[in-house]
């Protein structure tokens, strides 16, 4: 239990500007393979930092590192609303410090892809949608009758929803994981990560067919039979799902991360220039 | 002001667009309405700054970037098709114009460039085998800003600082095949992003509610939230029946009791 005596505490305040700050700057590295995931793990980093500070104590350090790693895991998710999920993630680690006996960690990373999907959902159309639409709207207007106020009602219409939202999010989210996790035995665990199983595998299934938009171009007999057509009466978005069912097979193969990143990339424009697919 | 100094100003305006979406979560102050009144501001002409600005929003304000989908870049688009509006002396309608290959030609290095920084994750990955927790961290904080700001002020400076005719001269020189290979390569680095979150989340007797939310979406046409809705239902309802034993029985009770009569009429 040296984790208990050695943790080291900080005001709610500090905290909340912590999940509020690094929320917003959760897509400074984006990209294609696990999209936003060291966003998430330098939001989530002073959490696990105060829980093991000691350099020296090597099982400190080996929780540690097996803490980074878990949150190197793919991760996206609106930024506003992502701060829920980082208030709650960072509770559910104070908790997993301090009881690891009874606490599976894996629960982490379990709720955190069952709750990216919904709230990105919620977000982006919040906050893409339907403020931007409003906000920008009205300061178009005023800008096309030469008024400067446009651009800067735009920009206070804006950060007025963001900054609240933000702040509250991760708040909530810390709040919520201390009274909520304190109730947990270790059947409900068992219940929540075959919920939250339930909800995040529905939602990766939903992006395979919503997200990526795989066709092929191919047509036969002269171009009265297009092959899209065919498949598409078949099953839609079959491509999509062949190329994900693919990829993990070769992820469950233990493929080289780099030989997978060669296939996408010199595969996919080989087989785009081929007109295979597109 | 000479030209080297304006292609630097122009090139911290689009530093400052790229910071909104990394740095404070997309305000949205990297839409064009904002960005060409700067330009305007900053090249002496406010008033046809807000008017490209305006002209370029409306057509813009369809192109939201969702999820792993990369729109043709606007932000990038509106901040030069701006400058050279302004520094040629042409009305709005041909800032448009000018945007719009500009666009195609930034997202272009918008995939490329989000599809090598990959390798950021995995110095991050090495660094943290190591314990070098805070240099993991910097990759993301340090190294995610600088080269995504790189990514922006270079192209940016350069257009200003050569011209109008040296960005048609590329957008044209740019092959199809090389466009559209890159575009398609984008979707599968996103398949494989999708099957690593599948292969951590899918344990033995999970699978078939990943095909229950492909096949939500694919027949029914539902999107993600839709199916994160009916997700959370599902997961309710079977864990009435899985957890809480007693009622579940109850329930199967009752409806033996309907049948037996059935059965007995067969027989």
């Amino acid at each position: 239990m040296s984790e208990n005596t050695t943790a080291i505490q900080v005001s709610p305040n500090k905290r909340y500007s912590q999940y509020f700050w690094r929320s917003w700057a959760i897509q400074d590295s984006w990209n294609y393979e696990r999209q936003m995931n060291m966003g998430f793990l330098y939001g989530i980093a002073p959490t696990i930092d105060r829980l093991y500070p000691d350099e020296n104590d090597p099982e400190q350090v080996a929780k540690r590192k097996e803490a980074y790693e878990r949150h190197m895991a793919f991760y996206n998710c609106t930024p506003q609303t992502s701060a829920f999920v980082l208030g709650l993630a960072s509770s559910m680690e104070e908790e997993y410090a301090r009881d690891p006996e009874n606490f599976d960690p894996e629960t982490i990373n379990a709720v955190k892809t069952s709750l990216m999907g919904p709230l990105s959902g919620i977000g982006d159309s919040f906050f893409q949608g339907t403020i931007r639409t409003i906000a920008f709207g009205l300061g178009t207007a005023l800008a096309a009758q030469g008024s400067m106020l446009g651009p800067v009602l735009a920009m206070v219409i804006s950060a007025a929803f963001s900054i609240p939202i933000t702040w509250y999010a991760g708040k909530f989210g810390y709040e919520m994981g201390n009274s909520f996790l304190d109730r947990l035995q270790s059947g409900t665990m068992e219940k929540i990560m075959y919920a939250c199983g339930i909800v995040g595998l529905m939602a990766i299934g939903g992006m395979v067919a919503t997200l990526i938009g795989i066709t092929t171009p191919l047509t036969f007999s002269e171009g009265t039979v297009v092959l899209q057509d065919i498949l598409n009466g078949i099953v839609p978005m079959i491509l999509d799902l062949a190329a994900v069912m693919g990829m993990y097979w070769l992820v469950k193969h233990n493929v080289k991360t780099s030989w997978l990143l060669a296939i996408c990339i010199v595969g996919g424009i080989a087989l785009s220039a081929l007109g295979i697919l597109a | 002001m000479n030209s080297i100094g304006m292609a630097v100003l122009i090139g911290l305006v689009a530093v400052f667009a790229m910071l909104d979406s990394r740095l404070l979560g997309r305000l949205n102050f990297e839409q064009p309405l904002v960005t060409s009144a700067i330009v305007g501001i900053l090249l002496g002409n406010p008033a046809a700054g807000l008017a490209s600005g305006a002209t370029i929003e409306l057509m813009s304000m369809g192109l939201v970037q969702v999820g792993a989908a990369t729109p043709p870049d606007m932000v990038m688009g509106g901040i030069i098709a701006t400058s050279f509006a302004i520094l040629t002396g042409s009305d709005p309608e041909t800032a448009v114009a000018i945007a719009i290959p500009i666009a195609v030609l930034g997202q272009l290095l918008g995939v490329t460039f989000r599809t090598i920084i990959a390798a950021l994750g995995h110095r991050a990955d090495a660094a943290i085998e190591k314990g070098n927790f805070r240099e993991a961290t910097n990759y993301h904080i340090v190294w995610g800003t600088i080269l995504y700001s790189t990514m922006y002020f270079i192209p940016v400076f350069l257009a200003i600082y050569l011209g109008t005719d040296f960005v048609q001269g590329i957008v044209d020189a740019v092959p199809a095949w090389f466009t559209n290979g890159l575009n398609f390569a984008a979707k599968l680095l996103t398949a494989y992003g999708l099957s690593l979150l599948l292969s951590m989340m899918a344990s033995k007797g999970m699978m078939v509610f990943f095909l229950l939310g492909f096949f939500g979406c694919a027949y029914l046409g539902l999107d993600v939230t839709g199916i994160s809705i009916f997700g959370v239902l599902l997961a309710f309802i079977l864990m009435s029946v899985k957890y809480q034993g007693g009622s579940a029985a109850t329930a199967a009770a009752g409806i033996d009791d309907d049948y037996d009569p059935l059965e007995d009429d067969e027989l």
